[in-house]
């Protein structure tokens, strides 16, 4: 069996290496050996029919198909959890990796090829310089820096690029804000409360409000109790509004008289505003144009005073 | 048979009642009405502003005005027509500050302002501890009071008379004291030249009665009477607060009809104020003869060409002629800018 086994082993190096052969071949095996002319697709009955044949051919045979089938069987059973995947591999005839590990594996099993035991060598002295390095790099003590740790040459570049985009980053915060501010301009919120100048313009417009329902209420006083949409109490609404109109008219005309004298008054001669204090308070005023008299005759008659005060007032 | 013909006449009158679409049906005056629109792109709280100002032209504006950035003022001038559209509002922005243009149409003139500050309905509302939006108070227009205008310039006097044409006039006679809900207050400061824009709504509060009364009667609600060992303490309790409201004696007017619930015809009621926003600072740079355009009647800043202008009237009419054509040529050109 050995021998066999070393000899498919060679046969299949041998085979391994045109790479696209193998796999045509293996396509083509199963055909061939397992089951009948008419069987061309494997499925997943025909995989169990193979294994189970297999394992009663556990002894040399002449044919080689089913030897070959039979080493196989053991390679799948070397590969442990990949037999599946070997399988499929074998039906798929896309899987190269696979079918190459499993070569090893079988190479490994048999021992014979020296070219595996040179690998194997290799690989511990490779862990152990793995092993060196990882533990060097663990015993280092970890720098608390915000790039957490890294390796020295990748370190200096990171920190380059992060500063990098901190100045991007503050320059386009920059031109950002610049941006709100231009958008903002002007726009101010208003404090809580009212401040002098808010009270002031209140003040101002509720002056207006007063001034304008104090008019309105001038006004419709007149047509109290009558409605301006009927044509009936039209006229007298119209009536009424002529009169208010009149009225209004004579009461400007006698206060604009009153501010024509006051102002000829306060032209004159700036006299003093009591009445007593100016020069001509004596003549103006009719009743004290003779007080002495007067005095006199209220001591002496009362009748007398008052023919003396019409004709003053006539003379006037 | 009779019925129908009467059907058939009634539709035929119908369109003839309403043939006077732009006036006020009880005065017979011209309702002014107003586009509130944006040249170029607004930053988001000016558009927000523009809303504001929107909110505060109605009811006789277009609130849901859709713009487009290709529309060109002659688009919004076309349309303005037929809709008897009489002034527009136009909101634009530099990066020195934004703008607000008022305008007439269809022949203008148009008084240009600098925003120089503003706040925003919303500000206002929040920095106010009771908001107050009843639902109708944009149901009729705002009053308009103009106050420190009178110092005899010119702009001033054109400026009084711009913003006295936005809002319907009031008839004295007529009015309706319900329908006075808001007020648009117009302030110039003699020093500062700056004109504070503000925005009121108008409440009217019996004097002399306590705050509880008066709530109850507004509200409607039964009244939390555990506390009280009688129901007349409820109305003979005087309640916080009553003293202080009373005191203002200018604030007080006589009403000529009954306002609501609360205010009865017979008694005094005070006048109180509530600011809803907008709130804009307005500097008046520039007046144009022409819708955007035309001669500068007034220039804040003395535009060269102005101070050429003053002069030769003495000189001789051609020249005059041919500088007033330079600055119209001038004024397009800030035109763009501004719009860009």
């Amino acid at each position: 069996m050995d021998d066999a086994a070393a000899r498919v082993g060679e046969h299949k190096m041998k085979r391994r290496k045109p790479g696209h052969s193998k796999k045509s071949k293996k396509r083509v095996n199963p055909s061939h050996g397992g089951g009948g002319p008419k069987v061309k697709k494997i499925d997943g009955k025909m995989k169990r029919l193979f294994r189970k044949r297999a394992r009663e051919y556990n002894s040399d045979d002449d044919d080689k198909d089913e030897q070959k089938l039979d080493i196989q069987d053991d390679r799948d059973i070397s590969a442990g959890g990949n037999e599946m995947k070997l399988l499929e591999a074998g039906d798929d005839d896309s899987d190269d990796n696979s079918a190459d590990v499993s070569g090893n594996g079988s190479g490994e099993e048999d021992g014979a090829d020296s070219e595996d035991g040179h690998g194997t060598a290799k690989f511990k002295d490779g862990s152990n310089a793995f092993r060196a390095a990882f533990e060097s790099i663990m015993s280092n003590a970890v720098t608390d820096d915000g790039l957490g740790p890294v390796l020295s040459a990748q370190r200096k570049l990171v920190a380059e690029k992060l500063a990098e985009e901190g100045v991007e980053k503050k320059v386009k915060g920059e031109a950002k804000k610049e941006k709100q501010l231009v958008k903002e301009k002007g726009h101010v919120k208003p404090a809580n409360y009212l401040d002098a100048r808010e009270k002031f313009l209140i003040g101002v417009a509720t002056k207006g409000v007063v001034k304008l329902f104090n008019a309105v209420n001038k006004a419709q006083h007149a047509q109290k109790g009558l409605n301006p949409s009927r044509s009936k109490d039209e006229k007298v609404i119209k009536k009424r509004r002529k009169e208010a109109f009149f009225s209004e008219l004579k009461k400007p005309s006698s206060s604009s008289s009153a501010n024509l004298t006051k102002v000829g008054t306060s032209g004159e001669d700036q006299a003093p505003a009591w009445a007593p204090l100016r020069d001509n308070y004596m003549f103006s005023n009719p009743g004290l144009k003779d007080w002495d008299k007067v005095q006199d005759a209220s001591e002496g008659e009362g009748g007398s005073e008052m023919p003396e005060y019409k004709s003053s007032s006539d003379d006037e | 048979m009779a019925r129908m013909h009467n059907k058939r006449k009634r539709v035929f009158v119908k369109p003839v009642v309403k043939t006077p679409k732009h006036v006020d049906h009880v005065t017979g005056d011209k309702i002014p009405k107003s586009f509130v629109f944006s040249r170029g792109k607004l930053p988001g709280p000016l558009r927000q502003l523009q809303m504001d100002l929107r909110k505060l032209m109605l009811p006789f504006t277009a609130l849901k005005l859709k713009e487009n950035r290709r529309n060109n003022l002659k688009d919004f001038l076309n349309v303005a027509g037929p809709m008897g559209v009489t002034n527009f509002l136009i909101l634009s922005k530099t990066d020195t500050a934004p703008y607000l243009r008022v305008a007439r149409t269809p022949q203008g003139p148009t008084l240009t302002f600098k925003i120089e500050e503003y706040a925003l309905a919303a500000d206002i509302s929040q920095s106010q501890l009771r908001p107050r939006c009843p639902p109708d108070l944009f149901k009729n227009p705002p009053l308009i009071v103009l106050s420190g205008f009178g110092t005899g310039d010119q702009h001033l006097k054109l400026t009084t008379v711009m913003f006295q044409n936005i809002f319907p006039a009031i008839d004295v006679n007529t009015v309706k004291l319900s329908s006075c809900q808001r007020i648009v207050l117009l302030n110039y400061n003699k020093d500062t030249k700056l004109i504070d824009f503000r925005h009121y709504s108008i409440r009217l509060q019996p004097v002399g009665v306590s705050r509880r009364i008066r709530k109850f009667v507004q509200n409607h609600q039964v009244p939390d009477l555990r506390n009280l060992q009688d129901v007349s303490d409820f109305v003979t309790k005087a309640g916080y607060g009553s003293e202080s409201e009373a005191d203002d004696e200018a604030a007080t007017v006589t009403l000529a009809s009954d306002l609501g619930r609360v205010n009865q015809a017979a008694s005094k009621s005070a006048v109180k104020l509530q600011e809803i926003g907008p709130r804009m600072t307005l500097h008046l740079v520039k007046i144009e003869e022409g819708l955007c355009s035309g001669g500068v009647i007034f220039n804040e800043y003395g535009n060269p060409s102005e101070k050429k202008r003053e002069d030769p009237k003495e000189v001789s009419p051609q020249e005059s002629q041919e500088e007033g054509d330079s600055e119209d040529e001038m004024d397009d050109n800030d035109d763009d800018d501004l719009d860009e």
